[in-house]
């Protein structure tokens, strides 16, 4: 590619200049050239690169009216026709991390390749790192000029049409696509290798990097549990006996579900369990212990519950990938929130 | 402690008049060696096989695979504990082994009847599949044994392991009194203070929770496969078989952990690279946080009060016991002792993390690919024209998922294309398969 580099840069109220929490609020807005820490981009990216416009969004604005803020950010990219949009950095701040991770979903989107830096437990890389760059940095902005040093050369070759080599060898964050690699020397060997080497202080890369876990906001708590209608979910691979529907005993593609409307309590005459990961006989003896209905059902005669749901739903919950337990968990919910169940009680093992 | 290690390199097996080594060559009495398994009047019917590597053979059901080891000098057994085998504390003196070879359990008994949880390990002596696994490189005598069916499955457990180790005994007799080609002696000698101070951090699951059973099946220790708190284990204690067990995965059957690279090559380095104090072995599979985390700051403190500067984790199970392994890992970090984890990593699908539980302190993670066959992709084993042990088999769970197609719990002909079974799970490093993103 010939001629100058064009980067749009990306960056929120604060680090555009317009102010600090007072001004999240402010819509996503276009200056020429570089802005703030853009200005130390410019410099890191080289000769022959240039920051273009700089785009600034309100953390508020962009978190709280997504929808809004990707158009006008879509208009913007058309409009400036960039060859790479870098964001952030944005070290441990949350909501502009979430910010920048969705910038870059929006460039992408218009086949504008991006790229952005953060801390690895913002949220902006624990729950969008996938399909997007995001080189790791510090927590605060004390690590801007090495946040900028490593990213430059990507956002670089990026721009100029190259494709990245993996994750491990080029330093951003994993996107979520672990594939089988032959590392052509046996595991003992490099385990031992890394145990040497960082006994001795030496570097050493670990095969794993680390990926914080996605969290999940809770439920506001039950205003009004006597007027609340209560469902029951097991992971204990509860089942009709003899297992008629053939759950699997591992590793469920399905779940069951269970209607229990005209049950008191569940008899191990009915019912029994059926998974690899956890003594079954206990459950056989009393099925309450993985789903306690007979218990319910004394909370809802004495008023303490609106109501018991007239279904249960059942799984193995063992060796099941993430991906699937996911999927299952999802469609638990959205057929629970349809039926107007208020809570639901998880029994595992 | 010191042992002296004599090793009989097997390259060929044969039945014939007496059980008896020469240059290689292993001649087994057949009918003496099942006379001696048939004395236990819970052994319905018995019989043994020899599959060579590169024979189109597949061996199902295999429990376990056991080296030959027997104890020349000093006290004990080899393999103590297990199938009420003496106890006496092993690892000094001299032992014998027989090496380049496997006596196989094959044997429909399942580990327990107490929930869905069944033996899936086949081995074939040739093809991509059998490459997979270090048993297809040796020469393997497979007893194939079926109990009294009246029994109840926790004595069967019992009775087949105690056969496949009769036979093990047997073959171990044949090599007591000659003179070993190799030999190699084991001692955690005083070495110079400056070198880093290591323990392994060897974690074995314990069946306890998931069968009821304390004994029948499973890694053992001296016997044990209970939930119990930490043990410190010299390593000649394992060299001498302290650590063994019919296993559920092919990797963390008695052969693997009594020929675990990861262990062989921190022993051999003690002196030149570090000082290796020792191994902790931590049982898993607890059942509350509170008991994992226990067990996870316990198993620190002791590589702590060991001296440990540095340890290396390994494991062997699923999703339950990684809790307490990786809690280890952490507690470790936080009294300064420096480790790597040697692992295998869970299904990526939808960007999914591969450890189950990803902490910040667990920062040095070798990979050994994914657990799964199906997520590695392996393709079915093809066509066999030979098979040791039972005609059919059934395909259950994972392995009947995604890329294998099929119904839960079809029964196929053994000798026919079969899926894998469902985990592969390399638990020692064996081979070079990593995963990379």
């Amino acid at each position: 590619m010939s001629g100058q580099l064009r980067v749009v840069h990306y960056v929120n109220q604060f680090f555009g200049g317009i102010g600090g929490e007072d001004q999240a609020h402010v819509g996503v807005a276009a200056k020429a050239g570089a802005v703030g820490p853009g200005r130390a981009l410019e410099k890191a990216l080289g000769d022959g690169a240039r920051v273009e416009a700089t785009l600034i969004g309100g953390d508020n604005f962009v978190n709280e009216r997504g929808e809004e803020a990707s158009r006008a950010i879509a208009a913007e990219l058309a409009r400036l026709e960039p060859d790479v949009l870098v964001a952030g950095p944005a070290f441990g701040s949350g909501r502009y991390g979430l910010a920048c991770a969705l910038v870059c979903k929006v460039a992408q989107a218009q086949r504008v390749p991006a790229i952005t830096a953060m801390h690895p437990e913002n949220p902006g890389a624990s729950a969008a790192r996938r399909g997007i760059y995001i080189v790791p940095t510090g927590s605060s902005t004390t690590s801007m000029q090495a946040a900028l040093d490593a990213l430059a050369p990507l956002a670089r070759r990026l721009g100029r049409g190259e494709a990245l080599g993996s994750a491990e060898v080029e330093g951003y964050m994993p996107r979520g696509a672990r594939r089988v690699h032959d590392r052509g020397r046996p595991g003992y060997q490099r385990a031992l290798d890394m145990l040497l080497d960082k006994l001795h202080g030496r570097p050493y890369r670990s095969e794993v990097p680390y990926a914080a876990p996605e969290r999940v906001s809770p439920a506001p708590p039950i205003a009004d549990l006597s007027r609340a209608r209560i469902a029951m979910v097991t992971t204990g691979g509860l089942v009709r006996k003899g297992n008629p529907d053939k759950q699997v005993s591992a590793n469920a593609v399905r779940y069951h579900r269970h209607a229990v409307a005209e049950l008191e309590s569940l008899s191990p005459q009915e019912w029994e369990a059926y998974h690899a990961g956890y003594f079954n006989h206990i459950v056989n003896s009393n099925p309450n212990y993985i789903l306690p209905l007979s218990f319910l059902r004394d909370l809802e005669r004495q008023g303490k519950i609106g109501r018991v749901h007239e279904h249960i739903y059942a799984l193995p919950g063992v060796s099941t990938p993430v991906a699937v337990s996911v999927g299952h968990g999802r469609s638990i919910a959205a057929d629970l929130k349809a039926s107007g169940v208020d809570g639901a009680l998880l029994v595992a093992t | 402690m010191r042992l002296e290690m004599g090793t009989f390199p097997v390259t060929d097996i044969a039945f014939g008049r007496t059980t008896r080594y020469d240059a290689g060559r292993l001649t087994v009495d057949r009918d003496a060696v099942l006379a001696a398994v048939r004395q236990d009047s819970r052994i319905a019917s018995a019989e043994l096989e020899i599959a060579r590597p590169g024979e189109s053979a597949r061996i199902w059901p295999v429990r376990d695979v056991i080296e030959p080891r027997i104890k020349v000098e000093g006290v004990g057994v080899c393999y103590p504990g297990i199938c009420g085998r003496e106890i006496a504390t092993v690892g000094e003196g001299r032992t014998h082994r027989l090496a380049g070879m496997g006596v196989v359990e094959v044997s429909s008994v399942n580990w327990h009847d107490a929930g869905g949880d069944f033996v899936e390990t086949y081995l074939d002596m040739s093809g991509p599949y059998g490459e997979m696994y270090p048993y297809q490189k040796l020469v393997n005598l497979c007893l194939v044994v079926e109990p009294d069916s009246t029994l109840n499955e926790e004595v069967k457990n019992y009775a087949v392991h105690k056969a496949a180790l009769t036979v093990s005994d047997q073959l171990g007799e044949a090599v007591r009194s000659l003179t070993p080609p190799e030999r190699e002696v084991f001692e955690l000698t005083p070495v110079d203070p400056s070198l880093p101070r290591v323990v392994y951090i060897w974690c074995v699951h314990s069946p306890q929770a998931m069968s009821g059973s304390p004994t029948a099946f499973c890694t053992a220790t001296y016997g044990l496969t209970q939930l119990t708190p930490p043990w410190y284990l010299h390593p000649n204690e394992i060299l001498d078989g302290a650590l063994t067990g019919p296993y559920r995965t092919a990797f963390a059957m008695s052969w693997t952990v009594a020929n675990n690279p990861l262990f062989l090559d921190l022993y051999r380095r003690h002196g030149r690279d570090w000082n290796f104090l020792g191994v902790i072995s931590l049982r898993t599979e607890w059942t509350t946080q509170t008991e994992k985390q226990l067990m996870a700051n316990q198993t620190a403190k002791l590589a702590k009060q060991l001296g440990a500067q540095g340890a290396v984790v390994t494991w062997d199970a699923g999703g339950n016991e990684f809790i307490e392994v990786v809690r280890s890992i952490q507690a470790c970090e936080r009294l300064g002792i420096k480790t790597v984890f040697l692992t295998s990593e869970d299904d990526a699908t939808d960007g999914a993390p591969t450890m189950l539980e990803p902490l910040p302190e667990a920062d040095a993670i070798v990979s050994t690919s994914f657990f799964k066959n199906v997520t590695l992709a392996v393709p079915e084993a093809p066509a066999v024209s030979r098979v040791i042990g039972l005609p059919t088999k059934i395909v259950r769970r994972g392995s009947t998922i995604g890329l294998h197609g099929g119904v839960d719990g079809a029964t196929l002909p053994t000798s026919g294309p079969l899926p894998p079974p469902w985990r592969y799970d390399d638990h020692y490093g064996f081979g070079s398969l990593s995963c990379r993103e």
